[in-house]
């Protein structure tokens, strides 16, 4: 399937979910589903450095949390839209990715992943000291009820869930093409061995940077949002440690050589998630992840995309060496 | 890939099952008059607030018992429909929704503090609901919502409550004092308190002689008390979360720190948990509490209610005392549970006017709501711990370890100085 035409039936199928709540009129699909949302988006940007390239980012609440305060400063300094606000969230993280690739990747496996983790750490003390941004104390920010847009009063909460989900299509097709590129299999060189790629002639240090920039944008761009979703902006909130642990269980989850994957995995994840809150609704909750995880990891390493591929009785490395015969011309 | 999408587009059994069970899931059938008043919230009952949570739980299922036992409100029974919010405030606006729109709540009550209030706000305030608040400082500051109370007393000013009980008791010393420290927690609680403190220092003409925040993840408080010693100050506010007070209260006997007066807002000192563990350690110090077992506070029914309260909480790894958190939430409950019978029906913006209108009497004395939602006055009590033998538990639940300071209507004696060190 072509990109354009990826990118269309996906923005149908968007259409239908969205279609789906309004038929329902019912608010809690929309708060619910926009937190399934902002996972897929966050899944996804985390997979194209941590699934992609092999890197382990245990930082994505830093990137996810420099969208969100993106926003708040934003909110104060010059009120935008909220599209353009995503936009701005991205760059923003793209830059801070971009500034933890130049200072981080020298370093590989566990000392990249603790490197990242210190990244988070000290972006939040950042932020707790930074009285514009409310510091310690939060931000209070205040959204409408409804949204005006050419005379239609449209409910605040479907015009966020709307933009999740064509932001999570976009960064659906942003890895599908980063996947199936030269960027891709250069990404996929440096997870499989960096050295014999360095020595093969592929440019590892500027993938590695493109990778990382691309991470955080689209990490950054689900944080964007928050603040007017949650209407009260703290610190610890904004670099939640959930962030950081399901942006790596999903895709791990899904399954991470894949951009369905991350998708799947959030899915699973985030919906389990939203359902326990209300159903289980104890501290039973939060060993979900661990012992999904923990499952995970003994039955299916590869994730549920590996599992797939194991019952059809082919396997990962079969399908990359098919696809790459295939495409490349 | 193919299959997959296969399986996505034609519906299977099992598919048309799930979206059954979806639909199922976001809707429900119209309320009936003899089914029960359902009363909403989210509650921490696992993570950082649960404790509290729990012991907030607690209470109201006691209010909800005894509600039921005569008769329900309206003639209908009550019922709490509540969700752990896990004290993580991205779980409140999901939760809330589902309350209202799924659920279909007709009171809502708000989570356990500031920062998990806040997020529920927005929500609340589309659909119009009356928003009873448990524990929170300041939220409707910024919303401004005409639908929304606040049980803890800490008055139309709730930032500065505290700091002015610390400093009006400060003012009775003699000589009168000269410089103080402030010492706060980075983090909201801290902040609000350590700014309140300033200013109203700086009124006062004390010289400010050390004025630093710490991290939340501090564990190590023996610098902070060293500079705060060197700095030699008259009085030390102090605004902390529960860990940090331990370790500050810690510290300062390690070190042997020489002042006047220390105190103000250590949160953690309200528990049984952080006063059994201290024990000694917090007398002569300065701590805020809301109710304690003294003869000037004497309201209708609160003896009853901790001595109900603490039968039942043997064994559930709630606050055993329950001075703190548990009186108040069930007279919050008391109080929806009064607009209810005087309005007379659920009607969201005849029950916000009841509220404004009326004085409530509850065990924890009589409520009256200024136009914010908060406390009419603020009714905090600044107190100084004495006579602590030992750390068991009972010595807790008789008058003789508080002594109240301020404010005037309730003192049971004056400020001992000098706070000394062992």
């Amino acid at each position: 399937m072509k990109s354009p035409v990826f990118f269309l039936v996906w923005i149908v199928v968007a259409a239908i979910v969205f279609a789906f709540g309004l038929y329902l009129k019912n608010d809690y699909f929309f708060f619910a589903g926009y937190t399934v949302l902002q996972y897929v988006v966050l899944a996804t940007g985390w997979n194209i450095l941590g699934g992609y390239t092999g890197y382990v980012n245990f930082g994505s609440a830093a990137f996810f949390a420099m969208g969100a305060y993106a926003s708040v400063v934003m909110h104060k300094v010059a009120p935008l839209p909220v599209p353009l606000l995503i936009i701005i969230g991205g760059i923003v993280s793209g830059l801070v990715g971009l500034g933890m690739g130049y200072l981080t990747l020298r370093l590989r496996g566990a000392f990249f992943a603790i490197a990242t983790l210190a990244l988070a750490v000290v972006l939040q003390t950042l932020i707790v000291n930074w009285d514009f941004v409310g510091g310690s104390r939060g931000a209070y920010i205040i959204r409408p009820n409804t949204l005006d847009i050419a005379g239609l009063q449209i409910p605040y909460i479907e015009y966020l869930f709307a933009l999740m989900l064509i932001l999570a299509v976009c960064a659906l097709t942003v890895a599908r093409i980063v996947e199936r590129s030269r960027l891709g299999f250069g990404f996929a060189t440096i997870r499989d061995d960096e050295v014999a790629a360095e020595a093969c002639g592929v440019p590892t240090l500027r993938l590695k940077l493109m990778a990382t920039t691309l991470s955080g944008a689209l990490m950054g761009m689900a944080g964007a949002p928050f603040p007017y979703y949650i209407g009260y902006l703290q610190p610890s909130s904004a670099f939640g440690l959930e962030y950081a642990v399901n942006s790596i269980a999903m895709p791990m989850i899904g399954g991470t050589t894949s951009w369905v994957g991350p998708l799947i995995g959030a899915i699973v994840l985030g919906t389990l998630q939203q359902v326990a809150t209300v159903t289980i609704s104890s501290a039973v909750n939060l060993l979900i992840v661990g012992l999904l995880l923990t499952g995970f990891v003994i039955i299916a390493p590869n994730g549920i995309l590996g599992l797939i591929h194991k019952f059809r009785g082919q396997s990962d490395a079969d399908k990359v060496g098919r696809r790459v015969i295939r495409e490349t011309p | 890939m193919n299959g997959m999408v296969q399986t996505l587009v034609r519906p299977t059994r099992r598919a048309l099952l799930a979206a059954a069970a979806a639909v199922a899931l976001f809707a429900s059938g119209p309320a009936h008059a003899a089914d029960p008043i359902k009363i909403g919230f989210s509650m921490a009952l696992s993570g950082g607030l649960a404790a509290n949570g729990k012991a907030a739980l607690l209470a109201m299922q006691m209010w909800q018992e005894k509600v039921n036992a005569a008769g329900g409100l309206l003639g209908r029974q009550v019922q709490l429909v509540h969700y752990d919010d896990q004290s993580n405030p991205n779980t409140v606006p999901g939760i809330y929704t589902k309350l209202i729109d799924v659920d279909k709540v007709d009171l809502l009550v708000s989570p356990y503090g500031t920062n998990l209030m806040a997020p529920a706000m927005p929500i609340v305030m589309q659909k119009g609901f009356t928003y009873m608040g448990l524990f929170g400082v300041g939220v409707n500051d910024q919303f401004n919502y005409d639908r929304y109370f606040q049980i803890m007393p800490m008055g139309p000013k709730s930032a500065e409550t505290i700091p002015d009980a610390f400093f009006a008791v400060a003012k009775t010393l003699n000589p009168a004092p000269k410089s103080v420290a402030i010492v706060g927690a980075d983090a909201e609680f801290g902040k609000v308190n350590a700014d309140s403190a300033r200013k109203i220092a700086k009124a006062m003409g004390l010289k400010i002689v050390y004025d630093r925040s710490y991290p939340p993840s501090t564990v190590d408080f023996a610098p902070i008390v060293r500079a705060v010693q060197a700095s030699q100050p008259d009085l030390v506010f102090l605004a902390s979360y529960p860990t940090d007070t331990v370790g500050i209260t810690r510290s300062i006997h390690e070190i042997g720190l020489k002042t006047r007066l220390i105190g103000g807002g250590p949160v953690g000192l309200q528990f049984a948990a952080i006063k059994t563990q201290l024990g000694p350690l917090i007398n002569n110090m300065l701590g805020y509490e809301l109710y304690v077992p003294a003869p000037t506070v004497k309201f209708p029914g609160i003896e009853e209610f901790v001595a109900a309260y603490q039968a039942k909480a043997v064994g559930q790894g709630v606050d055993p005392l329950g001075l703190y958190v548990p009186p108040f939430i069930y007279a919050a409950m008391e109080v929806m549970g009064q607009a209810v019978t005087k309005t007379g029906s659920l009607d969201q913006k005849a029950l916000a006017k009841t509220l404004h209108d009326n004085t409530f009497s509850t065990v924890v004395g009589d409520v009256k709501f200024a136009p914010n939602g908060e406390w009419e006055k603020p009714r905090v009590l600044m107190v100084q711990y004495r006579n602590i033998t030992g750390n068991g538990l009972d010595q807790f639940r008789k008058p003789d370890p508080y002594v109240i300071l301020y404010p005037p209507q309730f003192k049971t004696g004056d400020v001992k100085e000098p706070f000394q060190s062992k």
